[in-house]
């Protein structure tokens, strides 16, 4: 541990530490351009020089390139390095453009910053300025390349720390010029960090540009929703409006990035279309009116048909506030327990989720960046959760083998094996994969119940390629010190999940220490996950509602339209209910469709708290007072001085007010109107004592137990290991990085992004069906007919047809069959969980 | 007649042969090497006879190649650098068309020492018929048995193949250049106490030697280090010295001569002194990356300690000259160009500093000059030695000098308003055409 001595002041520090780092733990922020601590140093800019007194460096010396080292004497403002720390801002001045006024980094621009403490202010370079063109890089990041000042940042972070090559840096000495070879949408999904890392101008937020000063914003920290993964932001928001995010740091979830889709999704709270009126009937109504009418016909309904006639339908994307509220009120009204996914696969697969992840297993992303082995299976992790993409490529770098099993053509910005196999013989590829890995490493640490389940596992899949792959993956596995699983949920069906835990803890006993990560279906699927105990999964409540023992529904925040397989079915049978209730803050089409209507509040309103896939609970703060934005409200001209009582200020009660409301009149009380929701909990909620503490620490608060108390390693597992019947397809509908997830594709830059919707097949089974690439095909998706375009790869698993969940399907559930060309391919309808991937057969 | 090294078996028409090169013993180090000497022993060799880098900065060889003991195995690579790109410098090509085997024996000895595997000889894009050169004499090396697999029946296997670079001077510097080999953008990089010598080509460790020093090697190891040292006529000196002389003198061309050769003798008499009408001003001692010399301390040996103990570098010894007719200041200008070109736009004092610097001049050259912008060209100059790598402090040089010996000239641009020599420059009408761009 170097000790040493900067300005004075004595400091110990880990061996490997800069300089520069050791000074900020002092509180010494010594200036700097190039430097960012998650790049690493480069020693570019020279703008951090300091003066080495003494010790085994001496003289001006950049306190980015030099490690801490016992003996040094270090000075921040010795004369000759602040000379030349103010030369250095000179020189980068002289180029640089006066346009400060207009540039959406004013204000938090750290060039702007060092020139102003540094004291240059005369400029004394009478030569012209050498400008730039500048280019279109797509509809999130404006480029203006007059304000550059060559530290590199943004190339070190796009091509190395990303992994993305359409960006870079051309040309030398002055004349140096950071973007595309041309014009074009950037390509890699973390171009909004760009923004955040550059010094300067150069990129700033381009939907956002113009709009507001950021230090005019209403900043608060957030969660990002738009996976399960809980990234933390900073979302800022002026006049009403939620104008732009930012990364906030967060060195267990997220580190110092985000992904384009957390950081541009936030559109839909400022939707025009946003429903802010309550409705009664189709009528506008008051909202306490339409609330206290909602209240009397639940309890009509209870008294004519019973308690149990009432259901509830949450999501994964309500904040924990509400799911416990829902939880509460279900209970003491006697309802039926809540359900939260409409999709019965999610709802398994969270539940095996919640039951087997304990702090033994669970990995965070910065545990996968120290992985040497990641073996990723029903992931395709760019598309599903980005930042985990990104994640990987961390280990990827410090030389981490990477294997990928999955049915798609999974394309992630690193070197990795991708394994094809099928859905229905993903458990059965992990566990030949596992079985091999064990095996070779060696069973002397295991015990009779380890080994016979060991024996139980499937040695080998029908595919000989698949076979052979599996074998060498399960020698690198073997190999390893830190292996980690990632396990998704969004195709998988909850037997990936718990297989995913076992072959965890049979590589632990193995002395390997091996770790576990799984994604799950929504921003708060694992808050679902706990909340669901006791409740059957919605395709049965359909059934119930079809038969008429559900006569009510009351929807939180969720649109079964969105994503239930069958349109036409859950239209008939919502047609059904005696009452309809919906309270959401998005124009959804369960909204439109409901007896009774409440407008919802969104996160950067209510806050509210998140569990992430890794069971870490969250909080995101309100980050303004609600109301519609002013800009909708103004008529276009400039919004007033003075806002209230201004046209909209009328705030959306949370869910949570709005369901503490509704147990008011329904005369079932809690201790005060405004309890704590954790006074609420259900007393088999595990961690509850933890939670009195509201809001928790920033960086967030572990909620999983030590040891999970399901039962593992107990059945043999009887897995498929044959793919589907000959001539059969297995129809996957898959999460986009952009334009599929539930909240984000109301954003309109996002959209753009998103391309129109294909439809992917392998080539074997496109020659089979006699449909070629690039064909356009008609599929009936809930009653409407949808084109799509046909892309053939043999870079996907055999007999599955993918499709994407896109908002151009009208953000509508795909009912299969379909019309393929030639081939009528016939789905299967009226099974009790068509959710499900169904194998279809070609007539 | 001084003992020549490197211009043995100069031919000045043509490239000696492989034949001409053995009857005069080529070669002969090699086997001798292969069959006396093991690797460490060549390179205690070469340690012992004071040979010091050619391409610029003087660095000890021997001391170079003994800190590849102890590296890791696997495969090690030798790269002779041709890039020769500093203005003025000629010497390589010169050696290359004069000898090239010399070089090639000089490289497989290199490898030898330090154990390399594969060699990659890095030659600047408009050499293009020495590359062609180079590798039509690979094949004769390699048939002859100085190349492949089990050189001379020895178990010691080792290859060369050229590589053109793209182009630009920064590719000359060693950890520039090996990034150039591997694809990357050719900016210098340092990793704090890792040298190339350890990571150097795809992390492994690398030599990067200049072609000159290379080619010393066979008579280090065929005539003895002391032999070697003994040729120099100063002390601090080893062996003999390719001077490129360039400029206002008669005979302008490369000339081999012993380290600590006198500046004057080497003008007078090599060079045949001053052209009719010219009078000896300054010069460049060693490239574009070197103070100006003026005539009071031209009687200095050349060689690299006796040129540092005056404040002066030997660089690559290309002895550029300036008469009583040229402006330095629009001298200075002409070399700042250059360098503000060839800047790889790295780090700032690099990249925004010489521009910055080159327009103080341009305005001080068109009279438009303040007082003021000699304390800044100082200040920035001086300033230049906190760049990322060797570019921009060598780019300094030529202001530093401008400003220590000829300031009285730089003042009386000011004090006219105008270039005094811009009138007297008699056949300079090309100079006068470069400093005004």
């Amino acid at each position: 541990m170097p000790y040493l001595i900067i300005d004075n002041r004595h400091i110990q520090v880990p061996r490997g530490t800069t300089v520069i780092d050791a000074a900020e733990r002092l509180g010494i922020m010594i200036p700097r351009f190039c430097y960012l601590k998650v790049l690493g140093a480069v020693g570019a800019c020279r703008m951090c020089a300091v003066m080495f007194e003494a010790g085994p460096v001496k003289g001006l010396q950049m306190s980015c390139m030099v490690q801490a080292a016992d003996g040094m004497r270090v000075s921040t403002t010795h004369p000759e390095a602040v000379a030349f720390r103010r030369q250095i801002i000179e020189w980068l001045m002289i180029n640089h453009p006066h346009d400060c006024p207009v540039c959406d980094e004013g204000g938090h621009c750290l060039l702007q910053d060092e020139t102003i403490s540094g004291g240059h202010s005369r400029r004394r370079y009478t030569g012209a300025k050498r400008t730039y063109p500048d280019q279109d890089l797509g509809p999130l990041v404006q480029h203006e390349m007059n304000r550059c000042i060559q530290c590199y940042r943004c190339v070190r972070f796009y091509q190395e720390y990303a992994g993305y090559r359409d960006l870079g840096v051309m040309g030398i000495a002055s004349r140096i010029y950071y973007g595309r070879f041309s014009d074009g949408a950037l390509e890699s999904p973390f171009s909004g960090n760009l923004i955040d890392i550059c010094p300067t101008g150069v990129y700033t937020d381009r939907p956002s540009r113009f709009l507001a000063r950021r230090w005019d914003l209403q900043r608060a920290d957030s969660i990002c929703l738009h996976c399960s993964l809980g990234c933390n932001t900073v979302a800022g928001a002026h006049y009403r409006a939620v104008i732009r995010q930012e990364s906030r740091e967060n060195v267990r979830v997220n580190g110092s990035f985000i992904c384009d889709r957390g950081r541009y999704g936030h559109a839909y709270a400022n939707l025009a279309e946003r429903p802010r009126q309550s409705r009664l009937d189709g009528e506008p109504a008051g909202w306490r009116e339409a609330a206290r009418e909602a209240a009397a016909r639940l309890k009509r309904i209870a008294a004519a048909a019973g308690h149990s006639a009432i259901a509830v339908l949450g999501s994964a994307r309500n904040s924990l506030e509400t799911q416990i509220m829902l939880r509460y009120l279900s209970h003491h009204a006697q309802w039926r327990p809540p359900r939260f996914f409409v999709n019965g696969s999610e709802a398994r697969s969270t539940a095996a989720v919640v039951a087997r992840l304990d702090s033994r297993l669970a990995a965070g992303l910065p545990d996968l960046e120290e992985a040497d082995f990641l073996l990723a299976v029903g992931v395709d992790p760019v598309n599903d959760a980005p930042m985990l993409a990104l994640a990987m490529r961390q280990a990827a770098r410090k030389g981490a083998k990477i294997v990928v099993l999955d049915p798609r053509p999974v394309e992630l910005p690193f070197a990795f094996d991708l394994l094809s196999a099928g859905l229905g013989d993903l458990p059965a590829a992990l566990a030949v994969l596992v079985k091999t890995a064990v095996s070779q490493a060696g069973t002397d640490g295991c015990e009779a119940q380890e080994k016979a389940f060991l024996a139980a596992l499937p040695g080998r899949v029908p595919d000989e390629k698949l076979q052979g792959q599996l074998g060498q993956a399960g020698g690198w596995l073997a190999a390893s010190r830190r292996p980690a699983i990632i396990c998704g949920s969004a195709i998988a069906g909850p037997e990936l999940a718990g297989l995913a835990a076992d072959l965890a803890l049979l590589l632990q006993t193995g002395k390997t220490p091996s770790r576990l990560f799984y994604l799950l279906p929504g921003p708060n699927a694992f808050g679902a996950g706990l909340l669901q105990r006791g409740s059957r999964y919605f395709p049965s409540l359909l059934q119930d509602i079809e038969k008429g023992g559900v006569r009510a529904l009351l929807v939180v925040e969720n649109d079964p339209f969105f994503r239930y397989p069958d349109q036409d079915r859950l239209h008939s049978a919502l047609g059904k209910l005696e009452l309809l209730m919906v309270l959401d803050y998005l124009p959804s089409r369960a909204a439109r469709a409901a007896h009774i209507f409440l407008p919802g509040a969104t996160v950067f309103e209510a806050g509210g708290s998140f569990i992430n896939n890794c069971g870490l609970l969250q909080y995101a703060a309100p980050v303004h007072e609600g109301g519609i934005p002013l800009a909708q409200v103004s008529g276009g001209s400039h919004p007033p001085r003075a806002h209230a009582p201004a046209p909209g200020s009328e705030k959306c009660p949370s869910a949570y007010e709005a369901l503490l409301f509704l147990a008011n009149e329904l005369a079932i009380r809690p201790p005060t109107m405004d309890a704590s929701p954790w006074s609420l909990l259900p007393e088999d909620f595990p961690g509850q004592a933890e939670l009195l503490a509201h809001p928790y620490p920033t960086d967030g608060l572990q909620l999983l137990p030590r040891l999970s108390e399901a039962e593992s390693l107990q059945t043999p597992v009887n897995l498929p290991t044959s793919g589907p019947a000959a001539g059969a397809l297995t129809v996957l509908r898959v999460e986009q990085t952009f334009g599929s997830e539930e909240l984000s594709c109301y954003a309109e830059p996002l959209r753009q992004l998103a391309g129109p919707p294909l439809a992917l097949l392998h080539g074997a089974d496109a020659d089979r069906a006699g449909v070629r690439d690039g064909e356009q095909l008609c599929f009936e998706i809930g009653g409407e007919k949808v084109e799509l375009a046909l892309q053939v790869t043999n870079r996907m698993a055999p007999g599955q047809l993918i499709i994407p969940h896109h908002y151009a399907l009208g953000r509508a559930a795909c009912r299969l069959p379909a019309v393929v060309a030639q081939a009528e391919l016939r789905g299967l309808t009226g099974q009790d969980s068509p959710d499900l991937p169904q194998a279809i057969t070609e007539s | 007649m001084t003992e020549k090294v490197l211009f043995l078996n100069q031919k000045f028409d043509r490239p000696a042969t492989l034949e001409e090169y053995r009857e005069n013993g080529g070669y002969g180090a090699l086997a001798l090497a292969l069959e006396k000497y093991a690797p460490g022993q060549v390179c205690d060799l070469v340690a012992e006879s004071g040979l010091r880098g050619r391409g610029g900065a003087g660095f000890p060889t021997g001391r170079k190649w003994l800190s590849f003991a102890g590296r890791k195995q696997g495969p090690r690579y030798v790269v002779p650098n041709t890039d020769e790109m500093e203005p003025g410098t000629f010497k390589d090509r010169v050696l290359v068309n004069c000898d090239p085997h010399l070089v090639l024996e000089g490289i497989i000895l290199a490898a030898y020492a330090i154990q390399a595997d594969q060699g990659i000889f890095f030659i600047r894009p408009s050499y293009e018929q020495d590359a062609q050169l180079i590798e039509g004499e690979l094949n004769r090396a390699r048939e002859a048995g100085y190349l492949g697999k089990n050189i001379l029946g020895s178990d010691f296997s080792f290859d060369i193949e050229v590589h053109r670079s793209a182009g630009r001077y920064i590719c000359g510097e060693a950890s520039a250049q090996v990034r150039a080999i591997q694809g990357y953008r050719p900016n210098p990089r340092k990793m704090p106490g890792l040298h190339l010598t350890e990571r150097g080509l795809w992390d492994q460790p690398t030599l990067v030697n200049n072609a000159e020093t290379l080619a010393c090697i066979p008579a280090i190891v065929s005539r003895g280090p002391q032999w070697f040292k003994k040729i120099a006529r100063t002390p601090s000196g080893a062996g003999t010295k390719l001077f490129c002389v360039s400029g206002r003198v008669v005979r302008p061309g490369c000339y081999e001569l012993p380290m600590g050769t006198p500046l004057r003798e080497i003008i007078e008499q090599e060079a045949g002194g001053m052209l009719p009408g010219s009078e000896f001003k300054a010069c460049l001692p060693g490239g574009a990356s070197t103070r100006f010399l003026p005539k009071k301390q031209w009687e200095v040996p050349m060689d690299f300690e006796s040129l540092k103990k005056i404040g002066h570098q030997l660089g690559t010894s290309s002895i550029i000259v300036f008469d009583h007719n040229t402006c330095l200041v629009a001298a200075t200008i002409n070399l700042l160009n250059f360098f503000v070109r060839e800047s790889c736009g790295w780090c700032t004092p690099c990249r925004d500093g010489l521009p910055f610097m080159r327009h103080l001049l341009l305005e001080i050259e068109h009279g438009r000059g303040k007082e003021e912008y000699i304390p800044m060209l100082r200040s920035m100059a001086g300033q230049m030695r906190h760049a990322y790598c060797a570019f921009a402090p060598g780019a300094a040089e030529p202001v530093l000098g401008l400003l220590e010996y000829f300031e009285d000239e730089v003042r009386e641009h000011l004090s006219r308003g105008k270039c005094p020599c811009r009138f007297s420059d008699a056949g300079g009408g090309f100079r006068r055409k470069q400093c005004l761009t």
